[in-house]
């Protein structure tokens, strides 16, 4: 195989591993970004290969690797593993580090992410998809996600964080740059803002300690009883900055896609709507098919792993969707079925540094989807819906989703 | 029958308190599995099964009679 692309791949990989392959590139007639990981899939490539795109990087695509590299954290480090390399890259706190150091930040947040305490959120979920979604009911027409899908998951954690609403309109902007920006210097710009605001934030907790996450985070002590460094603190409110905001705007933006263009299956979820346990079977199907993120890693060294040379400092791509719909482990993948019984997808991550936050999510996206229904029982794509404003990388989605009703 | 889980192994997916409520439940400090019934009665046993085989961390296991 002769290679008619640049830049070339390193010596430690074989010809035959390597596959051109931009996974932020997706091509002209591709109406869905998942749609290029399972069309690699298809078309044959090595279950672990090497693209010499994006600075280089591998790819495993199988069900079994993705979450071996996920529990493998002595070679697959979160440790800096951004693709293409970003420096310097805030180390995120917990998810940017590898345990033992992990589980300190990881403790602090766990009670707060519990089924029990999500439970206790859901009035105020409730209310917020009442009045949000109330509000463009009557017109009969929306983009779900400037309207909605953006909108809720940011409310959300301005609430966890002891902000004021008022505050929605700046952190929308801020998120969106931070999430689409591709220009290296609004991106340096933007990363500055973020923390300039968080600074902000938990400084004024300091002096006026309430009961939120911030104000959590910022009283725990080490085993010592000392406080934790500012920039760990700060750090981990990067962290729940960058983690609920756009994967929830994103993965319901799949949902309601699927639901618009599917009557049949409006229809199961409106039956379901007096039945928590099979609306929530159903919801952990569409959680399943639709996995908008694919997590990077890093090797720590030099070493042979599954016959493949690595060497220290390659990124990896662990893509969930390709897990998700893995036929060793999933029969009939590509199908959805919202009765499955056994479904161990991987959207949340496994292992050590799965999601915290996925019974937030879950919980965002089910109260989301009962309200709409009650308020907007059938909807399908607005006429002038764009095909085409998809987007890929390590979070994929849509710039827009047109409804009507 | 009786059901036990590997709290090292566990990482609070609480897939198994979701799909039955009765015997599982999540520890509100660490967010790992409680597991509320160990000895279940046999008209949960398919309940039970199913929310062992959907851990995503293989996590929890049925033990036959007393023994784990
Ligand atoms: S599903 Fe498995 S990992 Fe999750 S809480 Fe239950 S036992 Fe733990």
């Amino acid at each position: 195989m002769t290679l008619i692309f640049e830049p070339l791949a390193p010596d430690h990989v074989p010809p035959e591993l390597i596959v051109d392959f931009d996974f932020f590139k997706i091509p002209q007639d591709v109406t869905d970004p998942v749609q290029i990981w399972h069309g690699l899939a298809d078309a044959g490539a090595p279950p672990i290969f090497y693209t010499p795109r994006n600075g280089g990087h591998w790819v495993f695509l199988r069900y079994a690797d993705i979450v071996e590299g996920y529990r493998n954290h002595e070679m697959f480090s979160t440790r800096g593993a951004q693709i293409p390399p970003i420096e310097p890259f805030p180390v995120l706190q917990p998810n940017g580090v590898d345990p033992p150091e992990h589980d300190v930040f990881r403790k602090i947040l766990a009670p707060m992410f519990t089924p029990l305490a999500v439970r206790r959120m859901t009035e105020g979920l409730q209310r917020r998809a009442e009045s949000l979604i109330s509000g463009f009911a009557g017109q009969g027409q929306c983009d779900f996600i400037a309207d909605y899908a953006a909108k809720f998951p940011t409310a959300t954690f301005l609430e966890l964080f002891g902000l004021p609403e008022e505050r929605l309109p700046e952190f929308l902007r801020i998120a969106n740059v931070f999430f689409r920006s591709t220009d290296p210097d609004i991106r340096a710009a933007n990363l500055l803002e973020i923390y300039a605001v968080l600074e902000e934030l938990f400084r004024e907790k300091e002096r006026n300690p309430q009961s939120d996450i911030a104000t959590t985070v910022l009283q725990a002590r080490d085993a010592d009883g000392k406080p934790f460094p500012w920039q760990d603190i700060i750090n981990c409110g990067f962290l729940l900055f960058v983690a609920g905001l756009d994967t929830v705007t994103n993965t319901m933006a799949y949902v309601w896609r699927y639901l618009a263009t599917t009557p049949d299956a409006r229809q199961k979820f409106r039956d379901r709507l007096d039945d928590p346990a099979a609306f929530l079977l159903a919801i952990e199907e569409l959680m399943r098919i639709n996995a908008v993120s694919n997590i990077y890693r890093r090797v720590t060294h030099d070493c042979e792993y599954k016959g493949v040379q690595f060497r220290k400092n390659d990124r990896v791509i662990l893509p969930n969707t390709v897990a998700n719909r893995d036929g060793a482990i999933f029969p009939d993948p590509q199908t959805i079925d919202l009765d499955r019984k056994v479904n161990n997808h991987v959207t949340f991550g496994v292992g050590p540094h799965r999601c915290i936050g996925s019974h937030l999510a879950k919980r965002e996206i089910m109260i989301s989807l009962q309200e709409w229904l009650r308020q907007i029982p059938d909807f399908e794509l607005a006429e002038d819906q764009d095909a085409l404003s998809v987007f890929g990388g390590s979070v994929m989605g849509f710039e827009s989703l047109k409804l009507r009703w | 029958m009786r059901v036990v889980a590997n709290l090292n192994v566990c990482q609070g997916h609480a897939r198994c308190e979701d799909l039955c409520p009765e015997v599982f439940s999540t520890d509100p400090i660490e967010g790992k599995v409680v597991i509320d019934q160990p000895e279940f009665p046999p008209e949960l046993e398919e309940k039970v099964r199913i929310a062992v085989r959907n851990c995503p961390e293989g996590a929890l296991r049925i033990a036959r009679g007393g023994k784990l």
